[in-house]
């Protein structure tokens, strides 16, 4: 009863807390620009309108002013016109589900984010280009007019992809619209008719009973035994009464306001439809929701970043260069394409692909693994989480009240509460227990549902609450005929457990067939129990209740009740066959039977105990830096004790309050900075200004929210983000939903959550288990790592792109490598390889290190670019340059020769240009000769790019250490290489188009010299790295 | 999922760079301080003095499995191209009788080109081969350098020699000569071992009517065998290339004539769809008479 109370405190704070966001948002709206502004006072209007909605006053006035103000009749019900009008001027009576930004937008947003810009700028060059030189000879070459058209297809189609791979994983259907109940019985024009819900106007008579929804917010006007469970609301789990009696003034707590969505447990009602559609407390809820913006992630935030340092060594090269092939008094329209080669080069243009599909692939992972990501960044937001905000029921507890302590013969037993509880190894000799069991198995409602007989116990579904739910399978893991011993000990009489007796009693007989006594027994509260005791049974013997018997069993009861458990007493009483024979009859009215002097046998407490994979989990993310904040409705005292026994709170800290306990001194006069715990009551935090909500925060590594309401976990998540922290928040009720929305990652339950929860969630367990995660979060610090890899990978050989044409243009010598032939590094040989990285397994152990920061750990810093561009990357520029310059060496053109050579190279009419040995070319031989080259110089990319495969695998181990051959994929990808350049130089060399040819075979070797110096200079680093941790040589070359 | 998104203004952001660039608290200077600096500079200067190191070192051996005169391989010069003298912009011969500036630089190209063709020189330089017969000078396990050149004299280039010629290769008269000469390639026997001779037409029949008559020089426009093998410019010293003039006697004035010449020979092929210049030659000529 106690908990039901303090459940409404609860709501009240909702009630405050919905200001509280509006004015929130309010704040964060102001400061944005100025630009906004319009678009903001639209948006205050909004929540204002949102907060004066609140004030509703139709629980308070009498019936007869309800029927004015909404021009109805509750006889009658509404006219037909009437309705038809209202329906007219307030639309139907759905949710408009979350505004989702159409499809075409999101396809188009994904063609020109990101490097799409820089290539479709690069296309439009590549137009221009054509265009100029088509006015001023038509007969000029297509090249750019087709490198144009490539461009274009190369952005549609990674958009494509991009967008076909976010709308497969973001396909989970908006799911408010599934909570509207499709019927509704309603009185019109004085008849009972059934109309479809959304038709529903305010002023119409509603009739709901036990199992629907309730179709919109109703006033109660008439209910008989009607129940609601507003969980999904209000987070309360136990069923509510509803009457037509007004409570209370806020509209969240009063009785007589059954809210729309909520479903009808039990009895009857009729109301008076009071708001419907998005005006429902519900829609407010979920618009409450939508408004919570939806911003960028950390990986965007990363991946923008990259974008950013690429994108701008692009343009600057590029620029740089079309400054300097203007100087070289090149024509404009040459350094235009020198542009367009450069941009090209810099673009990594198959990374998106690569990142999706390996985001995607982890995603799958989890799923595996229980963890369904809807939002494919999440997978990395959730790997960098530095605080996790949990749900006690169901999240770290198996949310099932089991048997946890018995005390009988003045001893206190452990029961075992895993999740079979098979291991029950207190003693079960003692005649005491007998008689304990004996209560326990007969003064029990609960029932095991029929047909069920081939179920383990534990699985068996049971009718009934939930402490005799647990009563009942405990006896049930004791003795296996449960039924068979109750059907032996027939029940003659009996009172349920009400809140007034706080005691539930039943009258059997026995099986003993010589004992032809009944047997009362009862349990309940044990005070009350114990009030009407007069003898304790110790070791099976009755003896008298003394005041050492009393001290026992108070002791008992404070520490059970000290561990947040649910104690429940059992008393029993053979009653004398003289005075109550066989025939006897029991009347439960009047009480015709004692009710006192009864012989007390023990206690049994009750808990929702910790899923047994949880402590390890906490140990985890402990280990990990992870900071895990247990945020429940529950008494603290509960939600303390469970946090102790998962490890929330440590064994060896403590609170403020244990300090005080334990050096005997007021609260007040603790050093605060000394406990490392806290238990902050709901009550507690309302009081708190932000602040105070920090300083808790900061103070404190271990932390507890009990009694708190699901709004104020969105204001706990403000707090931890105010701290720069990566907020993780589990949820499940509707109103967690804007929560959910404002974490860094929401985790929607999926056996518990809601609807509404899920859909406002970017991931959802499937399990409802904590551990799960946890291992979301391994994989997710996985994938960042792996996507570093990915990104070294990838950036490495777009030096080798750019290097030929900034030499071309400064040296002069014919282009070592076609746009065509970039293209094809970058979304053919290169794409497998780097998808293949993102099977890498942990170099380490990732959960032993702390969550990066995310302002300082950034995705791509300066050692990656650096250690990629400028060291590896130079180097395969290098490798790739000796391979140029060997095929035009082989073939008659020495080095010495190709400097400066481009005017005459290019030249059309040039067809007998010497090579160094006196031979006369013309100009097709020399552009056969440049296709090779490229080919030479893309196969010479190629095979350092194998290299840079397996040099990435690992960023500090030994590529030895890690294991060569772990990572099949890596060697899938390094075959894809090598079949690709083939097909290419082999298969499509006749195509010209493409400008690869057939290369002899031993210029396929001539980069592995190269490749192996990457491998041994990785190698060579990373040794370095490993041996001195902290060195300069760390700081600079660890990326 | 929401992060807080921190709207900068632009003042910030230029403050940021501005404590970026050079930050006077730490002394730092683009994030790094000064040792910093050195030391990553000294760095990158080791490191690509390294791979300077290297790459010279690849390229020297690369170089040094090179023979000094023939190519390794001669994959894309299996034919031959032709080309004319004088080589023009676009390959366009226009001569202006009214301009004598116009057909000068054609003049003053042909006067460098044709020098080495002297007699003199010629005679002095070179051999008298056997005509009909390839010059073959084989090393037969020793070094045969320099090898010999057979003599092309320019007398043998009749009335397009320019010698002594007022008219200037026939270009202040209208009736210019154009010299046609085939591309070097190392050890090619050209005509394999049967006469070849290079001959024009118009392209279309208009051209080949407003073409009108024209003479070869030699007759017929034959190369003869003997300037064949070429063995490469550092052995064959002194090697001048056959040629074949062609003198336009009566082109039609103020037309653009399109002109294709190509060699008749059994090894060399002259339908090449991609190499417009395999084996023969298209240029125009253009009379501008007033």
């Amino acid at each position: 009863m106690d908990q039901e109370k303090s459940e409404i405190c609860n709501i009240k704070v909702n009630g405050t807390n919905f200001e509280k966001v509006d004015n929130e948002m309010a704040k964060k709206d102001d400061s944005k620009e100025k630009k906004k502004l319009s678009k903001r006072t639209l948006k205050k209007e909004h929540q204002k309108e949102l907060k004066k909605d609140l004030d509703l006053n139709d629980h308070k006035i009498s019936t007869k002013e309800l029927e004015e103000k909404y021009g109805t009749s509750i006889i009658q019900g509404l006219t037909s016109t009437r309705a038809a009008e209202v329906l007219a001027r307030d639309g139907l009576n759905v949710l408009t589900p979350f505004k989702d930004t159409p499809k075409i937008i999101k396809f188009f947003k994904q063609m020109v984010g990101g490097f799409s810009s820089l290539l479709w700028a690069g296309a439009i060059l590549c137009f221009i280009a054509y265009v100029i030189e088509f006015s001023k000879d038509n007969s000029v070459s297509m090249d750019n007019l087709y490198l144009g058209v490539v461009l274009i297809i190369v952005v549609i189609l990674t958009g494509m992809f991009a967008y076909y791979q976010e709308a497969k994983s973001t396909n989970i259907i908006a799911s408010f619209s599934k909570m509207i109940p499709r019927k509704a019985l309603v009185i019109r024009d004085g008849e009972k008719r059934e109309i479809p819900a959304e038709e529903l106007v305010v002023g119409d008579i509603v009739e709901i009973k036990g199992g629907d929804q309730i179709p919109a917010d109703i006033r109660i006007l008439d209910s008989q035994g009607c129940k609601v469970d507003n969980s999904s609301l209000t987070g309360e789990s136990e069923p509510q009464t509803r009457s037509c009696h007004f409570t209370h003034e806020n509209p969240l707590e009063t009785k007589n306001i059954g809210f729309y969505s909520t479903t009808c447990l039990e009895g009857t009602a009729t109301g008076i439809v009071i708001n419907t559609g998005d005006r429902t407390i519900i829609g407010r809820i979920a618009s409450l929701a939508s408004s919570v913006g939806q911003e960028k992630t950390p990986i965007a935030i990363e991946i923008e970043h990259f974008v950013h340092i690429v994108a701008g060594v692009a343009v600057s090269i590029g620029i740089v260069f079309f400054i300097i092939a203007i100087c070289m008094k090149y024509r404009v329209l040459d350094a235009v394409v020198f542009l367009i080669g450069i941009i090209l080069a810099n673009v990594p243009e198959g990374l998106v692909a690569a990142v999706t599909v390996s985001l995607s692939l982890t995603a799958k992972r989890m799923a595996k693994k229980n963890c369904l990501v809807k939002n494919l960044e999440a997978v990395e937001t959730l790997g960098s989480t530095s605080i996790i905000c949990s749900d006690k029921t169901g999240t770290l507890t198996q949310n099932r009240m089991t048997v946890a302590h018995l005390w009988f013969d003045n001893q206190i037993y452990r029961a075992d509460t895993s999740e079979d509880q098979k291991a029950q190894s207190f003693d079960q000799s003692s005649a005491t227990w007998a008689s304990l069991f004996n209560i326990v198995t007969l003064c029990n409602r609960a029932e095991f549902g029929a047909g069920q007989e081939n179920v383990s116990i534990m699985k068996k579904i049971v009718i009934g609450d939930a402490s005799e739910t647990a009563l009942l399978k405990f006896s049930g893991i004791i003795t296996d005929d449960v039924i068979g011993k109750r059907k032996r000990n027939p029940k003659v009489a009996e009172i349920p457990f009400n809140s007034v007796n706080k005691f539930q009693l039943s009258i059997h007989e026995t099986d003993d067939p010589n004992d032809k006594r009944f047997l009362l027994v009862m349990k309940g509260a044990p005070e009350r129990i114990l009030e009407k005791c007069s003898t304790i049974m110790i070791n099976g013997q009755e003896q008298p209740l003394d005041e050492s018997a009393r001290e026992a069993f108070q002791t008992a009861y404070m520490e059970l009740g000290g561990l947040g458990e649910r104690v429940l007493g059992f008393c029993h009483l053979y009653l004398p066959e003289d005075e109550f024979p066989d025939t006897y009859s029991f009347d439960i009215e009047t009480m015709n039977f004692p009710t006192s002097d009864l012989c007390f046998v023990g206690l049994i407490s009750l808990i929702d105990p910790p899923r047994s994979t949880v402590p390890d989990a906490v140990i985890k993310c402990r280990s990990a830096g992870i900071k895990v904040i247990m945020v429940t409705g529950d008494h603290p005292i509960t939600a303390k004790a469970i946090a102790r026994s998962v490890g929330i709170i440590s064994a060896n800290s403590e609170t403020v309050e244990d300090i005080a306990k334990r050096l005997k001194i007021p609260v007040e006069q603790v050093n605060k900075r000394e406990a490392k715990a806290a238990v902050v009551s709901g009550m507690e935090l309302k009081e708190m200004s932000p602040e105070q909500l920090d300083e808790l925060l900061k103070n404190h590594s271990e932390i507890v929210f009990a009694r708190t309401s699901p709004q104020q976990k969105l204001i706990i998540v403000e707090g931890c983000q105010r701290q720069d922290a990566i907020v993780a928040v589990t949820g499940d009720g509707v109103n967690d939903s804007p929560a959910l929305k404002k974490a860094n990652i929401g985790i929607a339950m999926g056996f518990a959550g809601s609807d509404a929860a899920k859909n406002a969630a970017d991931m959802v367990l499937l399990d409802d288990n904590f551990s799960s995660i946890v291992t979301g979060i391994e994989e997710g610090r996985l994938i960042f790592d792996n996507m570093k890899k990915i990104i070294a990978f990838t950036l490495t050989k777009n030096i080798a792109e750019l290097c030929p044409f900034l030499i071309f243009i400064i040296a002069g010598v014919p282009l070592p490598i076609g746009t065509i032939a970039i293209l094809f590094i970058d979304l053919g040989t290169d794409v497998i390889p780097s998808i293949a990285l993102a099977y890498e397994k942990a170099e380490s152990d990732i959960m032993n290190r702390k969550p990066r920061h995310k302002k300082k750990d950034r995705l791509v810093n300066h050692q990656l670019a650096l250690y990629s561009y400028l060291q590896i990357g130079i180097l395969q520029s290098v490798g790739g340059f000796f391979a140029y310059f060997t095929v035009y060496a082989v073939q008659g053109f020495r080095p010495e020769r190709l400097l400066y050579l481009r005017p005459f190279w290019e030249d059309n009419t040039f067809n007998d240009l010497e090579d160094s040995y006196g031979q006369e070319w013309t100009k097709y031989q020399r552009k056969y000769l440049e296709w090779t080259g490229y080919t030479a110089y893309f196969v010479a990319v190629m095979v350092q790019q194998i290299a840079d495969v397996i040099i990435r695998k690992t960023r500090i181990n030994s590529i030895f250490q890690q294991g060569l051959f772990r990572n099949k994929y890596i060697w899938v990808g390094i075959a894809s290489q090598i079949i690709i350049a083939v097909i290419l130089s082999c298969g499509l060399g006749s195509i010209t188009a493409l400008n690869f040819t057939t290369l002899r075979i031993q210029y396929w070797f001539v980069a592995v010299p190269y490749a192996i110096i990457i491998w041994l200079y990785d190698e060579f680093r990373k040794l370095l790295v490993r041996q001195y941790p902290g060195s300069w040589w760390d700081n600079n070359m660890y990326y | 999922m929401v992060t807080e998104k921190e709207k900068k203004t632009r003042g910030q952001v230029l403050e940021e760079w501005k404590e970026f660039v050079w930050n006077p608290r730490t002394r730092e200077f683009m994030g790094r301080t000064g040792t910093s600096w050195a030391f990553i500079l000294l760095f990158y200067l080791v490191f690509y003095a390294f791979l300077t190191a290297l790459f010279t070192l690849t390229m020297w051996v690369m170089l040094q499995t090179l023979s000094d005169h023939i190519p390794t391989y001669q994959d894309q010069l299996a034919t031959p191209g032709l080309m004319i003298r004088p080589k023009t912009e676009n390959l366009e011969v226009l001569v202006n009788l009214s301009d004598s500036q116009s057909w000068k630089k054609h003049v003053e190209i042909l006067d460098k080109f044709l020098e080495p063709y002297n007699d003199s020189i010629q005679a002095q330089k070179n051999d008298v081969c056997r005509p009909g017969h390839y010059y073959e000078q084989p090393d037969n396990g020793v070094l045969n350098y320099p090898k010999r050149a057979c003599q092309f004299n320019r007398t043998q280039l009749g009335d397009c020699s320019g010698l002594s010629d007022p008219t200037h290769y026939g270009y202040s008269t209208g009736q210019p000569c154009v010299f046609i000469k085939m591309n070097r390639v190392i050890n090619f026997y050209a005509g394999a071992n049967q006469t070849m001779n290079v001959t024009c037409v118009g392209k279309r029949n208009e051209d080949a009517q407003n073409l009108g008559d024209f003479a070869m020089f030699p007759a017929n426009g034959n190369i003869d065998l003997m300037y064949y093998p070429y063995y490469g410019k550092k052995f064959h010293v002194n090697y001048t290339q056959p040629l074949v003039a062609v003198k336009f006697m009566n082109v039609t004035p103020n037309v653009e004539v399109n002109v294709e010449c190509r060699i008749n020979a059994v090894n060399i092929a002259t339908d090449d769809e991609r190499d417009k210049f395999a084996g023969r030659v298209a240029f125009k000529l253009r009379i501008v008479k007033i």
